[in-house]
């Protein structure tokens, strides 16, 4: 309980241990879900990463949330989130529209009567988005192939950092391929819509196996969407294929590391002289891959690299975004961003999508991803394969 | 450029973290794997090192010839936990003691325990019981009933306050605000307490640096400390926290929340151990590798009918005899003889009666440590965790 980071910071939700393990005890398949608190868990899952005896308790919590949306009413704010990719699609293709009219007062007001929190500004979307982009990069003869699994964010949001990616891992002598791809299903499963989640991830799963029986790996950057591939596709989603593709799924900066470890690449890192703040995301702890990012800056000359991996930012995907938890979600996020201004650092850095809209907000400085450093410290080089 | 460790530490646990403070301190690169968090979370805070006499180091003379504190000789234990002081104080947790001096701290049952070394916030718990004490409770707060404190003292007496919510982490939480906090304090001011020293059930913030003990010291004009309460005990966390901190500030690699899957080995030696991921494993190579995985609480141990496993590298245990010469109805009875199974080791902390040469082990997986009989838990680990880190860093 003293891992789980909402019930820090509220007295209604009865923690891990009570939620999971001890009201499992009490529950059956015959009578309805009363536990309304089940809710409150945000899924960040410290308590599993914490547990020395492989208790999961946020795996019993997931499951019970989802039998709760099955078996209550879902209100407006539960059904839009879990089906954030279609919300994505529609805000990318009237982006300027929607980037002008979220900041405004009544547009926040409509939105605060539907339970959707404007804590935080909104995210900015992108009309160019990742499915727009060019679909693949790097010699088909090369020897190191993957899929890029972008994921809701980059691909609504940052482009940017999509585009990005394909670059540096071309650059790095890999061929990358963008197939076209849906959601992870992450929202839908967190959102209490199994059925839903299960869409979403059959899709991917038919793509991503396809391209694996060809000898592609799978490669994402955002560690909620690879937590899912790896973890809930085999695990609670029940995916054809799901182990497939949780044993060649890969975490970009992991899959950097072991080409580097395989002497595929011997590549010459530019100094980028930064004090640099690393917000660990809880899906990055969750993982269990250690934090290769953080390995990596290790070789570039000058960086100054803090790892701050004991708050969670508090939004956890759309969690924050909703009213009822707008006050759990503020304080950890005041409390994620004090620990960072503690560091003093020239540049804050995170993984996740959630964690950069949340911390780059408190913390009043923009959020970058791990892989927008390595770019820079790679700018000039070419694998000479 | 080489991605190997010169160290991996399978257990993050005292042992395990304080042989990473010292193998990173000499300029190695170590990684820390652990299955979860470790079992000093469930600690009080407190450094014991060993319950016999005034003086723990001098004590160490009395114990049994296979103790591992003789291994490590009582100078080392000193400059161990030195380190470990020095460590803690770099993170802005001081631990407060004499290495050569055992101190009382209360109980929440309002017994006492002994120990050696405590975190600052309790400086003071070894009051005088012939003077006055006065115990802060918390309104419903659970597991922590003052009357268990105040019925063993003629000169005591307590007040109960309302914070809105009853577990020690929730309370903990609230200190860390400052409305909160004065309304506290104002609220302590008010009782007009006499002369004596105050005890409060270690809810003092979640944060180790203190401040919150600080200022309400400095509000209410008296000696204040806190008393450790049971799991999860907030000093503990600290302690555990302060640590791991120290770990990441120095650059060390942690791998949490997994346990190891399977151990690679070539000839005599280690190479890697994988990481039971949720679909593949992680790898993690090194020239050498310590164990520090606990015993049976921590599962690096683990006990069946028959026999004593270890359950990383599966090492021959030691078992003081068969099930019927050791099994005792009483588990918690002083001088339990399972307490002494374990992995025995020679002088470098190197397990015996196997062929592996890169493999150090430390900690409470040591046989004849029997730690609840001595009370030696921490400083053992501390003291181990250095030793044989030095032993293995002396090797790569």
């Amino acid at each position: 309980m003293a891992n789980c980071p909402v019930f820090k910071v509220n007295p209604a939700f009865p923690g891990p241990k009570q939620s999971g393990p001890d009201a499992e005890r009490f529950r059956s398949d015959d009578e309805i879900s009363i536990d309304r608190w089940i809710r409150l868990c945000s899924q960040c899952k410290r308590c599993d990463v914490a547990c020395p005896y492989g208790v999961n308790p946020a795996q019993i919590i997931l499951r019970e949330q989802s039998r709760f949306g099955r078996e209550h009413f879902r209100s407006l704010a539960y059904r839009l989130f879990a089906n954030n990719y279609w919300l994505g699609a529609l805000m990318s293709i009237i982006a300027p529209l929607v980037n002008i009219m979220t900041p405004r007062t009544f547009v926040q007001r409509v939105l605060n009567v539907f339970g959707i929190s404007t804590s935080i500004p909104f995210p900015h979307y992108r009309i160019h988005s990742m499915n727009r982009s060019w679909r693949w990069k790097g010699s088909r003869k090369s020897r190191k192939k993957v899929v890029f699994f972008y994921g809701c964010f980059i691909n609504y949001n940052r482009p940017d950092i999509g585009r990005g990616v394909r670059d540096l891992l071309a650059s790095l002598g890999v061929r990358v391929v963008i197939p076209r791809q849906v959601c992870c299903g992450l929202p839908a499963l967190g959102n209490g819509d199994m059925e839903t989640a299960r869409k979403f991830a059959r899709k991917n799963a038919r793509i991503l196996a396809e391209y694996i029986d060809r000898g592609y790996e799978v490669i994402y950057t955002c560690t909620s969407c690879g937590l899912t591939l790896t973890q809930d596709y085999p695990g609670i989603l029940q995916v054809p294929d799901g182990k497939k593709i949780s044993e060649n799924t890969y975490n970009l900066h992991e899959y950097i590391l072991n080409l580097i470890q395989e002497r595929y690449i011997e590549p010459i890192f530019d100094s980028y002289h930064r004090r640099v703040a690393y917000h660990i995301p809880c899906h990055l702890r969750a993982l269990g891959i250690g934090y290769p990012a953080a390995r990596l800056f290790e070789k570039i000359p000058g960086l100054e690299v803090s790892i701050l991996e004991d708050n969670c930012c508090g939004l956890a995907g759309s969690y924050g975004f909703k009213k009822k938890h707008e006050e759990t979600s503020v304080k950890l996020g005041a409390d994620a961003a004090r620990a960072i201004k503690a560091v003093d650092p020239d540049i804050l850095v995170t993984d996740c999508g959630a964690c950069k809209m949340q911390l780059g907000y408190f913390a009043g400085m923009p959020a970058y991803d791990p892989s927008e450093i390595l770019m820079k410290s790679l700018e000039n080089f070419k694998a000479g394969k | 450029m080489s991605d190997l460790y010169d160290a991996v530490i399978v257990g993050g646990g005292m042992a395990g973290m304080m042989a990473a403070v010292t193998l990173v301190e000499q300029g190695k690169k170590v990684a820390v794997i652990s299955k979860g968090d470790p079992v000093c979370c469930f600690s009080t805070g407190c450094i014991d090192v060993l319950a016999y006499g005034d003086d723990p180091l001098k004590g160490l003379g009395s114990l049994p010839d296979s103790h591992p504190y003789h291994l490590v000789g009582e100078g080392s234990v000193e400059k161990a936990l030195a380190l470990f002081r020095k460590t803690m104080s770099e993170g802005g947790m001081p631990y407060i003691g004499d290495v050569h001096a055992n101190r009382k701290v209360l109980t929440s049952l309002g017994r006492w325990k002994t120990t050696c070394l405590v975190p600052e916030t309790m400086e003071y718990a070894d009051f005088d019981p012939d003077k006055y004490i006065h115990v802060i409770s918390f309104y419903k707060m659970k597991d922590f009933y003052p009357q268990y404190i105040t019925s063993r003292y003629a000169n005591a007496d307590y007040s109960v306050f309302d914070p809105g919510v009853i577990t020690t982490a929730g309370i903990a939480e609230k200190f860390e605000s400052r409305p909160f906090l004065d309304t506290f304090i104002s609220w302590l001011q008010g009782l007009h307490i006499p002369e004596g020293r105050i005890a409060i059930p270690a809810v003092l913030g979640r944060s180790l640096v203190g401040d919150v003990y600080r200022q309400v010291s400095a509000g209410c004009d008296r000696k204040v400390f806190e008393i450790p309460t049971l799991p999860p005990s907030l000093p503990g966390l600290r302690l555990f926290a302060g640590l791991k901190n120290a770990l990441l500030r120095k650059g060390v690699d942690l791998y949490w929340g997994r346990g190891i899957y399977s151990v690679e080995k070539l000839g005599n030696r280690i190479e890697a151990v994988t990481l039971a991921n949720a679909g593949r494993t992680t790898r993690v190579e090194g020239k050498a590798f310590i164990l520090a995985a606990g015993s049976f609480v921590s599962g690096g141990l683990q006990a069946s009918m028959d026999a004593v496993t270890e359950t990383v590298f599966d090492l021959p245990t030691y078992l003081p005899g068969t099930r019927d010469v050791w099994f005792k109805d009483d588990f918690f009875a002083p001088g339990h003889e399972i307490e002494k199974a374990g992995i025995r080791v020679d002088a470098s902390f190197r397990p015996i009666e196997t062929d592996i040469e890169n493999l150090h082990v430390c900690g409470s997986i040591l046989a004849f440590s029997e730690i609840m009989k001595n009370r030696c838990g921490h400083g053992m680990a501390i003291a181990t965790g250095v030793a044989a880190a030095q032993a293995c860093g002396g090797l790569i």
